[in-house]
């Protein structure tokens, strides 16, 4: 097969980005509330059937909520972060999604 | 100690549960107000269990909202179907889980219970219902 020769790479206009592109691909947070009634316990219970994580990994998320009143408990693609969020509503805990800085 | 407990993982993977005639009553009943509480605008708890997902742009996304409604209903149907069972599977003890919790978090939410400061100044009733519903939680979160 004969070599192919490349191209010369040019600018074109699909390939600028622009601003508004660059901020819907920031990832969103899935945001979990402290609330002074929940057992520590059914927190962590919550947090590893609905997103997988280990026993360790949910129980840092759970004491990072208790002690600074919220934590990041997942950031992604922003209809994923909504589908985790209900989830986690459904179950009881007090669930928000944000943008990510 | 294992002979308090409320539930019981059992060999074969179900869940026991040991309640009394009282106990079973109060949890049909906590079931009860969920399943009422999704269907009627009106309820106390009805608010909170509608906390928007964003709420920059919960109010023109009607979508989030109808899914909850249709999921919490769910649980809280089924964990009310077999709310007399001896023997949970894991999926049923899971309705029962959010359920309960849902419960909870809608007690405390109705009665303005959002801080450490106000759960040391609620009167014994709500207390007594309070510790009760998380006493049923701790149990059977150990199982799962």
């Amino acid at each position: 097969m004969g070599a192919v020769k490349p191209m010369p790479r040019t600018t074109t206009d699909s390939e600028v980005v622009t601003s508004e592109e660059v901020l819907t691909k920031r990832p969103w947070n899935v945001v979990v509330w402290n609330d002074p009634v929940t057992p520590m316990s059914v927190v962590v219970v919550i947090f590893r059937k609905i997103f997988g994580y280990s026993n360790n990994k949910c129980t840092q998320l759970m004491m990072a909520v208790h002690h600074e009143g919220r934590a990041i408990v997942w950031s992604g693609a922003r209809d994923r972060a909504e589908s985790y969020c209900v989830k986690l509503q459904v179950a009881g805990l007090q669930a928000t999604i944000e943008h990510a800085d | 100690m294992a002979g308090n407990r409320l539930f019981v993982r059992r060999r074969d993977g179900r869940i026991e549960v040991r309640l009394n005639d009282a106990g079973r009553s109060f949890v049909r009943g906590v079931f009860s107000q969920v399943v009422t509480a999704e269907r009627e605008p009106d309820h106390q708890w009805h608010a909170s269990l509608h906390s928007p997902i964003d709420p920059s742009i919960d109010a023109d996304n009607p979508l989030s909202t109808l899914s909850r409604q249709s999921e919490t209903t769910t649980n809280a149907e089924l964990a009310l179907m077999c709310v007399d069972e001896q023997f949970l599977t894991n999926g049923e003890a899971w309705a029962w889980l959010t359920s309960l919790q849902v419960a909870l978090r809608s007690v405390a939410v109705s009665n303005g219970v959002l801080s450490d400061e106000r759960l040391s100044e609620i009167d014994a009733d709500l207390r007594s219902e309070i510790e009760t519903l998380q006493l049923l939680l701790f149990s059977l979160a150990e199982c799962l």
